[in-house]
């Protein structure tokens, strides 16, 4: 009950505090949103002409609800561990019985409501906007645990980049420094067939191609058809990496939270 | 009296800069014990070495601990420059603190306590700086700890608020809790605490109660004439007198001579602007010990001695 009731106090605290900045809220929200309105209606995809979006519409979904899954995580645990350096939150919180896990847990949970928030915005505006095509059913009921597990993922991963970078503005350097070429090179927006040879193995190396292609098995029709694999088990399969590098940054983000000075 | 905090010959040190340099000291159970010193001096480092938020070298014990392992819901910690979440208001503030510990206060009697109860539905960031102030010692009372470190919790507070807070401090010190203060403010260790420690350069230079010290460092009660009088004039007076830019100062003068004093100054014939008793304060005690410590320059005034004689000051007498 007093860990539960610790981490509830915790995220509480957290969701309040930034439920009220609105600006942060605002921008949480809008940004996905205006990258949907970019590229799926502006430039818009052409399955036959070529170029960066010659999928159809469907097959970047993934990499729309990467845009949030990846971005905001980084940017607000990144962010809120500077603030709490700043005004020095964590040497009065290592006087408290919070964990550190404890207090990246709640601060994880904050992130997955507000991105899931998010995400099922642009899920709507992906199918409204852009006329993507998607694969209905029960199945889609595992995006949560994907939107879930790559916030907390990238919570860990903030986490760190907070304890590196030793002010906001570091913070916001660092995560765009290594988000940038995560999100365009994890099979999200850009295909593996355009890239080199020689580098598509490196984008195993991504976390992030483990939830791109998950949630494109569940949600695009192109990759189902008669003799190939069933998508939701290569989706579950997807899901369990994606679940094991949750939990080895989770790890790395709890050791990475201050205990004091 | 059983000791609550306890340390032996504590060092810290941060790559080449030693912060913490072999501090040894003992804070009784319900003592208010006073910590201060100039900028850099160690105070801060000393709080989080006996707080357990940094490691450190030596011995160091809380409520019979080590400070890392010391209940936590025994120990309250208001860091020096602590700013907490700034858009909750003060009471979803006292409710956050309260919900990280499984027994706490009710956090409306400590808004109560602190004065806060009346602006308990103000965000942080719109309440002025002495209620901040406020609300943060309201946190840091929330888990109703048996010893608490408050690093300058005055800091930046105007004069109403800081004798706001004294009073939650008297409150706190009357009911029984140890409280490990660090400050800059003189008057402020001076009414609080029952014993002080001077740390300079990481060491302690002195430590006893506020009329130990002053009573070892302060020097005399003195009495300062503005007079453009030279000080031969006043040799058969049988003071120290010490001669400065417009003024003399007589060393070594009671309250009750005062009155002596300013007859003789008329019986030689001296005339005078005003003149100013003051009696040897902590500050003085502060002043004397670091600037000694960080060599003060040498002042220009010059000492009439008692024998008439005459030569500079020395750093004793400054």
């Amino acid at each position: 009950m007093s860990r539960v009731g610790r981490i509830v106090s915790e995220f509480r605290a957290g969701a309040r505090a930034f439920l009220r900045r609105r600006t942060a809220v605002f921008f949480t929200f809008f940004f996905p949103v205006l990258i949907v309105l970019i590229f799926g209606v502006l430039v818009q995809s052409q399955p036959t002409g070529g170029g960066l979006f010659a999928e159809p519409p469907g097959y970047y979904l993934p990499g729309y609800l990467a845009v949030v899954v990846l971005f905001t995580p980084l940017s607000r645990v990144g962010s809120e561990f500077a603030r709490h350096r700043e005004g020095s939150r964590f040497e009065k919180l290592a006087t408290t019985p919070l964990a550190r896990w404890e207090w990246l847990f709640a601060h994880t949970l904050v992130n997955v409501l507000v991105i899931g928030a998010a995400s099922l915005l642009i899920f709507g505006l992906v199918v409204a906007l852009t006329g993507a095509s998607i694969a209905v059913g029960p199945h889609l009921l595992l995006l949560v645990p994907f939107v879930a597990l790559g916030v907390t993922l990238f919570c860990g991963l903030g986490a760190v980049l907070g304890r590196v970078a030793d002010s906001q503005d570091g913070v916001i350097a660092a995560s765009n420094s290594v988000a940038l070429p995560l999100l365009f090179l994890s099979e999200t927006f850009v295909t593996p067939d355009l890239l080199p040879a020689w580098f598509r193995p490196v984008t195993d190396f991504s976390p992030l191609t483990y939830f791109a292609r998950g949630v494109r098995y569940l949600t695009y029709e192109g990759v189902s058809g008669a003799g190939a694999p069933d998508p939701t088990t290569l989706a579950l399969s997807d899901l369990g990496v994606l679940a094991v590098l949750a939990a080895v940054f989770f790890v790395a983000g709890a050791y990475a939270v201050p205990s004091g000075d | 009296m059983n000791a609550a905090v306890v340390a032996e010959d504590l060092r810290k040190r941060y790559g080449d800069t030693v912060a913490v340099d072999g501090v040894s000291l003992t804070v009784g159970e319900g003592e208010v014990f006073g910590l201060i010193g100039p900028n850099g001096a160690g105070k801060t480092t000393l709080v989080r070495c006996l707080t357990g938020t940094t490691e450190y070298d030596g011995e160091a014990s809380v409520l019979g601990a080590a400070p890392d392992e010391v209940e936590r819901s025994r120990i309250g910690l208001l860091p020096q420059s602590f700013s907490p979440p700034e858009r909750l208001t003060a009471r979803e503030l006292l409710e956050y603190y309260a919900g990280l510990y499984d027994d706490s206060r009710d956090p409306e009697a400590v808004l109560e306590e602190v004065g806060l109860a009346d602006d308990a539905d103000i965000w942080y960031e719109k309440l002025s700086g002495g209620q901040q102030r406020r609300a943060c010692v309201g946190i840091t009372l929330i888990n109703d700890p048996d010893v608490l470190f408050l690093d300058e919790p005055t800091t930046g507070i105007d004069p109403t608020g800081r004798r706001g807070l004294w009073r939650v401090i008297e409150r706190l010190a009357a009911a029984g809790t140890t409280v490990v203060l660090t400050s800059h403010s003189m008057d402020e260790v001076e009414r609080l605490s029952d014993r002080v420690a001077l740390l300079a350069d990481g060491q302690v230079v002195a430590t006893g109660t506020p009329n130990s010290l002053v009573e070892q460092h302060g020097g005399d009660p003195r009495l300062v004439v503005q007079t453009e009088a030279d000080a031969e004039a006043l040799t058969e007076m049988g003071y120290r007198i010490e001669e400065g830019a417009g003024e003399l100062t007589l060393h070594g003068i009671g309250a009750t001579d005062i009155a002596d004093a300013v007859e003789a100054l008329s019986a030689v014939g001296v005339s005078y602007e005003s003149f100013t008793w003051t009696e040897p304060t902590l500050e003085e005690v502060y002043l004397e010990l670091t600037g000694r410590r960080f060599g003060r320059e040498r002042s220009r005034s010059r000492v009439v001695a008692e024998d008439g004689g005459e030569r500079m000051a020395t750093e004793g007498e400054r």
